[in-house]
């Protein structure tokens, strides 16, 4: 029956393999260091920077504050208008993403009393930015209405905020955990597929199961050294988190752990499953990236919110590993959640490892043993 | 253009398109990405669970619970009276909960302390910050329409240009197009050039009585269609299925088009030169296409990025071609805008373009 000695023959012969090969290599360990370093370092989710161009037709005091306003509140920096043209220019070339225009009377109005109105023109063809000046405009306003007017807030209703688990709203440290979904569903299922997918291309499959290797040995083997691979990979993001970017770990390691192995065997399943089925490297690749890559960077919650996805696709990605995953990692992570609040997401990663690794393992052994 | 290489063109496509598989990744996945992208992905916040826990008899309290779940951003969750917030929280059952004064709203609020406290589950950061911005567009709106709030002395009213509904899939589309057809004319240029040397076919083209340039031109021009066939099917896909226009003219998005797939094919061609294997084109291929589409500014702005890293930006000719799309759909096609760009990316073409021949060369001799 299954002979652990045989597997390390096949595990040591898969890592020779991999040692002798610097692009794998080069993609197991370049792809978490590329991610980590986009993500933490060049991806702030907080934009800052926003060119403005402020079209000021009154040039009174109170114009004036408002500008200054603006520019001080870190969110703006100003862009010279071009002289003569209309200020939309600039945002139709792309120099600004905005124009604060301040009617004429401006100033003289509001020293009589009279409610006054600026208006602010923002860019709306790119909506990442355009939702987030949006977002910034009310607390400007009131800002401005307190430095301007000296009027005192309105004293009514106030929404008092707590954000809890991350107060001050890091968004590395939701971006940097969740990068683990992308390092194992995305390199597992790819290294996996190819390495197979190449063994059955070459032929040399055939002779490894002419050899007294069983298939379950050969499959183990195979896995073994890509699981530790990408094992490693999760490591070294779960230390640049906690030491490169402070990320606070609030809950148990042994829960994230398995979290991960669970994932892992789903993941490398599934890559199994696509080489026994395409049996060639290219095909295996497409398919591969399509069924990893997309779920895990799009499908996932780990960037656009599951919740915000029509009916459809919040069913459709129960399915998928890596929307559990995702689930789990995060409440680990930041919310310390133990095992009791993430019933649901383990139990679903759990039956979909489990029914991957069934399947793959039944088709394998069809398509071995006639 | 002689006739053997029209042959060779010719050669070339019906190779690459007998394959069903090739046929359905070139022609079906970049349509189903597409409305997969276009549907299910918003950059918006929705659904985001609220507990309110409003006392009985807080009417006014009551009324303002009412609106949020009216907002289409909230929806109610249920829980039994006197259960902790934090725990809902923490169970993940509410994203946010709501807690009024104990002393009823209206009664606080005449006092000059309605605070009412929101508990944001933080652990997505993005979400949260989205969640207390509508909590506070809502509260106001609420609280000026019971006529509490006199009109505010200074007002700024906003004005969204060419997306006024901040509409995702406009945001989304031009930017996923791009990405679709650097992706497919890059894999497939590397992958095919060097399934040529893997296989040996390559001598049996070099004994073919064609100068080396035209052997670089028979394999990469049916790439250069492809891409453009690609072009247009997305784009089409995009005005069917979303709606998202073409504003500026036709010749500026077929120009700016042509050009950027030159430029990916030299990229493949490039990749190609410096593989061994198809594995290898692939892999270099990924490394090149990772980096490059999270530096485009197709999901992130790339005015937000550090100093070292707006000037890789520069470098990527994806960056180029996601501003020339977005100009030329949404805003309509500044032709200063239009020229400075296209003009660079031309640049970049004819650098990597020459690159490739130079290495072409090499690997033919």
């Amino acid at each position: 029956m299954f002979n652990i000695h045989r597997a390390y023959s096949i595990a040591r012969k898969e890592v020779m393999h991999i040692l002798r090969d610097p692009f794998t290599l080069a993609l197991a360990l370049g792809l978490p260091v590329i991610l980590v370093a986009f993500f933490g370092v060049v991806i702030d989710f907080e934009v800052k920077n926003i060119g403005m161009v402020s079209a000021d037709y009154d040039n009174g005091p109170a114009a004036r504050r408002l500008r200054e306003i603006f520019l001080s509140s870190g969110f703006f920096r100003e862009i010279p208008a071009n002289p003569g043209a209309n200020p939309i220019e600039a945002v139709d070339s792309g120099r600004a993403a905005a124009v604060l225009y301040i009617p004429p009377d401006f100033s003289r109005d509001l020293r009589g009393g009279k409610p006054v109105a600026a208006q602010f023109v923002v860019d709306g063809s790119d909506n990442s930015k355009g939702a987030a000046i949006l977002g910034y405009l009310p607390g400007i306003q009131r800002a401005a209405i307190k430095k301007i007017t000296g009027a005192a807030p309105a004293q009514g209703w106030e929404i008092k905020t707590r954000f809890l688990y991350n107060p001050e709203l890091n968004s590395r440290w939701f971006t940097i955990p969740g990068l683990a979904v992308m390092v194992i569903g995305l390199l597992s299922i790819l290294l996996t597929a190819l390495t197979v997918a190449r063994e059955w291309e070459n032929g040399s499959m055939e002779m490894l199961l002419a050899t007294p290797v069983r298939p379950l040995e050969i499959m183990a083997g195979k896995i073994a050294p890509y699981a530790a691979i990408v094992l490693a990979g999760v490591s070294l993001i779960y230390l640049v988190a906690r030491l490169g970017f402070g990320v606070p770990f609030a809950g148990s390691h042994l829960l994230f752990l398995l979290a991960c192995l669970l994932f892992i065997v789903a993941a490398l399943s599934q890559g199994l499953l696509i080489s026994v089925l395409t049996r060639q490297q290219q095909v295996a690749m497409q398919f591969s990236m399509v069924t990893g890559l997309l779920p895990s960077l799009l499908l996932s919650g780990f960037i656009f919110p599951v919740e915000s996805m029509p009916v459809f696709f919040r069913y459709f990605t129960m399915i998928l590993a890596p929307r559990w995953f995702m689930e789990a990692a995060r409440g680990i992570f930041l919310k310390g959640a133990g095992l009791a609040e993430l019933a649901v997401p383990f139990a679903a990663l759990g039956s979909i490892a489990f029914i991957l690794l069934a399947v793959a393992v039944a088709k394998f052994k069809t398509d071995v043993e006639p | 253009m002689n006739s053997t290489l029209i042959a060779f063109i010719r050669k070339e496509l019906v190779q690459t398109l007998r394959d069903k598989k090739m046929r359905a990744l070139v022609f079906v996945v970049p349509v189903v990405q597409m409305a997969v992208f276009g549907l299910a992905l918003s950059t918006e916040i929705r659904n985001i669970k609220l507990a309110s826990f409003v006392p009985p008899g807080d009417y006014a309290a009551g009324r303002l619970s009412e609106k949020f779940m009216a907002s289409g951003w909230f929806k109610p969750v249920s829980f039994v009276r006197g259960e902790d917030p934090y725990e809902l929280i923490a169970s993940g059952r509410a994203d946010a909960v709501l807690i009024p004064p104990p002393e009823g709203l209206e009664r606080a609020g005449e006092r000059g302390r309605g605070g009412i406290q929101l508990l944001v589950d933080a652990s997505n950061a993005t979400k949260a910050r989205a969640v207390e911005n509508y909590a506070k567009i809502i509260t106001a709106a609420a609280y000026s329409e019971k006529g509490g709030a006199a009109a505010p002395p200074l007002k700024i009213s906003v004005r969204v240009l060419y997306n006024p509904a901040m509409e995702s899939a406009m945001f989304l589309v031009p930017g996923v197009m791009s990405m679709i057809v650097c992706l497919i004319t890059i894999i497939l240029t590397a992958m095919s050039l060097t399934r040529e040397r893997e296989m040996g076919t390559f001598e049996t083209i070099i004994s073919a009585p064609l100068e080396d340039g035209e052997i670089l031109l028979g394999k990469t021009i049916p790439y250069i269609i492809l891409g453009l066939v690609e072009t247009g099917l997305v784009i089409t896909a995009g005005f069917l299925l979303f709606g998202v226009p073409v504003r500026g003219p036709l010749w500026q998005l077929a120009l700016s088009s042509l050009i950027f797939v030159i430029t990916t094919v030299s990229v493949g061609t490039l990749i190609s030169t410096i593989s061994r294997n198809q594995q290898q084109a692939m892999l270099g291929g990924f490394l090149f296409l990772f980096p490059s589409v999270l530096m485009s500014g197709i999901m992130f702005p790339v005015e937000n990025m550090p100093g070292v890293f707006i000037a890789a930006a520069y470098l990527d000719p994806l960056m180029y071609f996601v501003r020339l799309l977005r100009n030329i759909m949404l805003k309509g096609g500044n032709t200063a805008v239009f020229w400075q760009n296209t003009g660079v990316m031309a640049l970049m073409a004819a650098a990597a373009g020459g690159l490739a021949f130079k290495r072409f060369r090499q690997t033919l001799n």
